[in-house]
């Protein structure tokens, strides 16, 4: 998606328009990781709470949240897969590349979401855990949302490979964000 | 130049100066949001002075006999501070950014007009939320609001508190993201990182911080309106939570903040310095780059707030980067001490507050250094030596810039001249009303006084007197500039495009500006500070053969022209000119 603007046909005024938004876009990511990173130190902090974890078997096992970290990576494979067959004028295949990813979100989704309740009560290690998932998951499902638009308006046959697709683009990138930010929690959550 | 960044819809083109109902509804207009962050916080500001003047009030006598109780107290100190910070400082710097940065840069607006306006417009009701705690009992634990104060303690207040900041902080980091994107991507051709003039450098590196800095204040709050709404117990010590958690990621935000609140002060310092005194800036890229240094060296001090609660080994290594940040502090100071050294030095409003802010920040910056110390700052921890410190450095800096900045970029804005011997009034009564309300605060706190008391030993009634009395001089003081600023832009003397005949492009164009900024394409002069030279008198002779004379502030006594200038007209927007 990242084609010289110069191939996209566009204005001296959409080019730096377009330029904006994606130093925007970026430099927003930049700085809202920071608010899971936040989080993260928030979860080594509480860790020398004497009510942490008092019985060690209720640590989450990581079966379910590596095959649900696996779908959504997954997932972000599809969109920039979908992204590329968009850019080559196959919007079909894009709006199936798409409805994939979006499934796969929603499953990843459902399964940190079965996590989220069925982790027992009564633990820092249990209130910092619903934080940090519900947190993420607050972002994957809005996110997830807007993804659903555009596949809506993909099959309005509002984008194609002629016309530059901010909208597109912008939903791939936030949809990568989402998969960023899940990774830095799978790790601190499950494996430190 | 093609600098901007799509076609602006919404705008209207302003014959003259747009009318007031322009500046209370809705614009994508960076000077009109700029204007509206500018009146907006000052609003606040004199909200927030009013409280300042009740606990000065109060604390004539060493008894609690103004407020109904010690909690009313803890209010008016409470919001005070917040408000201070989050609705005056903070946004008023954002204010000024968004005035001038685009026509220092040569563009016709920011990167995200929309979103401007959009980050705009969550300041009134995130400040009216602050306020509206009086109705269900306002917030009472400081500006800190360490739990267990602010979670166990506090009444529902604290939690529209929390929110109110919340949406602060968004607003803060949109409009970072705002300025960021501006001055990385707009500046025109032939202007390099190092021909930027030094505020736009200063907005850089505050932009920097907020973007990095806001989301752990983000993360924090939630954690507490969690504490307070949801049953949860991450500050709750009997249920195994950590209140050093909150000081923790708060401080890790609001050290920097610090420099949030300072660093565009510095810029507009530098601008007010080097034009007033005709010189070049001593040390141009030290100043940029020190700023930069600033920003980053300023996310490894936070703990210093925390020496008394902190573990024992970790007090020296914070210690050391508390004293290194002094080093790009101190190379400003003397670089612009190096700038008006041998300059022709036009003692105006503008500069007058530009040296007040010199001599009264670095008060500030050596008592920081003082508590910087950690057996210094066991000692006077919570107490009044704290209080007088971060006035020197949040009023004696980033004030003290503000009101220069306003004396120096009201004829832009306006196309009026502020009054200067109203000017140099206001000076007077802000600069001796600062000193004698905040230095003998040094003593107080040296001699044991703690900070956020209602009632305190008698012995500490004098000086308590002389303070409270200083004060209300403080206070007054600022209704000068409000009776300066309404007559004059009405009545004062039209300024022209360029009365201070300075360089920098935000000069280059009408005053007020047109629609878009320019007309046609500014021409950057090649240093923006090269005063002095016959290439800068020649530059300067061409923009006044462009936009016409402008009032020549040194020059009283001769007869004055200026009656028959009138600002350009600006033309019918034309996308893409």
């Amino acid at each position: 998606m990242q084609r010289d603007l110069l191939e996209l046909g566009l204005t001296k005024q959409e080019q730096q328009a377009l330029q904006n938004k994606r130093a925007g876009i970026f430099i927003f990511q930049m700085s809202w990781i920071l608010t899971f990173v936040c989080l993260a130190i928030v979860n080594w902090q509480m860790r020398f709470s004497p009510n942490w974890m008092p019985d060690p078997n209720d640590r989450l096992g990581v079966t379910l949240a590596t095959i649900a970290t696996a779908l959504l990576g997954g997932s972000v494979l599809l969109v920039r897969r979908g992204l590329h067959t968009l850019n080559n004028h196959h919007l079909s295949q894009f709006l199936r590349l798409w409805l994939g990813a979006i499934i796969l979100g929603g499953i990843f989704v459902i399964l940190i979401g079965y996590e989220w309740v069925v982790i027992p009560s009564g633990t820092q290690y249990a209130q910092v855990f619903r934080l940090m998932t519900g947190f993420h998951m607050v972002h994957a499902v809005c996110i997830g949302i807007y993804m659903g638009i555009v596949y809506v308006n993909g099959r309005k046959r509002v984008y194609n490979a002629n016309d530059y697709l901010w909208a597109v683009e912008a939903g791939a990138k936030l949809w990568y964000f989402v998969l960023v930010a899940w990774l830095l929690f799978y790790v601190v959550i499950y494996w430190i | 130049m093609a600098t901007a960044a799509y076609p602006l819809g919404g705008i209207v083109a302003p014959a003259k100066r747009p009318a007031l109902s322009e500046y209370l509804r809705w614009s994508i207009d960076h000077k009109i949001i700029g204007v509206q962050y500018m009146v907006t916080s000052f609003i606040f500001f004199l909200i927030a002075g009013g409280m300042a003047m009740l606990i000065r009030w109060e604390l004539l006598t060493p008894a609690t006999d103004l407020m109904a109780n010690g909690s009313s107290y803890n209010t008016l100190f409470t919001l005070h501070g917040t408000m201070m910070i989050f609705t005056w400082i903070v946004p008023m710097f954002a204010g000024f950014g968004n005035y001038l940065i685009p026509l220092m840069l040569g563009a016709k607006d920011m990167a995200f007009p929309w979103l401007n306006a959009f980050a705009f417009w969550l300041i009134p009701p995130s400040g009216l939320l602050l306020l509206a705690g009086y109705f269900v009992g306002p917030a009472e634990a400081g500006w800190t609001s360490y739990p267990p104060l602010s979670t166990l303690f506090s009444p529902d207040g604290q939690t529209l508190w929390a929110l109110s900041i919340h949406l602060l902080g968004l607003s803060s980091i949109l409009g970072a993201i705002n300025f960021i994107v501006t001055i990385k991507n707009m500046r025109p051709p032939g202007m390099g990182w190092f021909q930027m003039p030094l505020f736009v450098w200063a907005t850089f590196a505050t932009s920097i911080i907020v973007v990095l800095a806001t989301p752990f204040l983000a993360g924090a709050l939630t954690l507490l309106i969690l504490d307070r709404v949801a049953g949860t117990t991450f500050f709750n010590a009997a249920m195994g939570g950590d209140v050093l958690l909150w000081q923790n990621v708060f401080w890790f935000y609001s050290h920097p903040a610090v420099y949030i609140m300072v660093l565009p002060g510095f810029g507009i310092l530098s601008e007010l310095l080097s034009i007033h005194s005709r010189k070049p800036i001593f040390g141009y890229r030290m100043i940029a780059l020190s700023s930069l240094a600033i920003a980053l060296v300023g996310f490894t001090v936070w703990a210093h707030h925390m020496f008394t609660s902190l573990q024992p080994e970790l007090r020296i290594p914070f210690m050391i980067t508390s004293f290194i940040i002094a080093v790009p502090t101190g190379i400003k100071i003397f670089s612009w001490l190096g700038t008006i050294y041998g300059g022709k030095i036009r003692l105006n409003s503008a500069m007058l507050f530009g040296l007040g802010f010199l001599s009264l920040f670095v008060i500030g910056g050596i008592s920081g250094m003082m508590l910087g110390s950690v057996p210094v700052d066991i000692h006077m921890h919570d107490t009044y030596f704290v209080v007088s410190h971060f006035h020197f450095v949040l009023f004696g800096g980033s004030v003290f810039a503000i009101y220069g900045g306003i004396y120096h970029w009201f004829p832009k804005i306006t196309g009026r001249m502020l009054d200067e011997r109203l000017g140099k009034i206001h000076f007077v009564l802000t600069y001796f009303g600062f000193l004698f309300t905040f230095f003998p605060m040094h003593i107080l706190g040296m001699q044991g006084m703690p900070r956020r008391v209602a009632e305190y030993d008698p012995r500490f009634q004098d000086l308590n007197v002389l303070v409270g009395l200083s004060a209300f001089v403080l206070g007054i003081s600022t209704f000068v500039l409000v009776y300066n600023a309404i007559i004059s832009v009405y009545r004062g003397k039209v300024a022209g495009a360029n009365p201070w005949r300075a360089l920098t492009l935000e000069w280059q164009t009408s005053s007020p500006p047109p629609a878009y900024n320019f007309v046609g394409d500014p021409i950057p002069f090649e240093d923006p500070y090269g005063y002095g030279t016959e290439a800068a008198q020649a530059y300067l002779a061409a923009m006044e053969a462009r936009f016409g004379p402008s009032y020549d502030p040194e020059a009283r006594n001769k007869p004055k022209p200026p009656a028959s200038i009138s600002p350009t007209p600006a033309p019918e927007p034309s996308v893409g000119d």
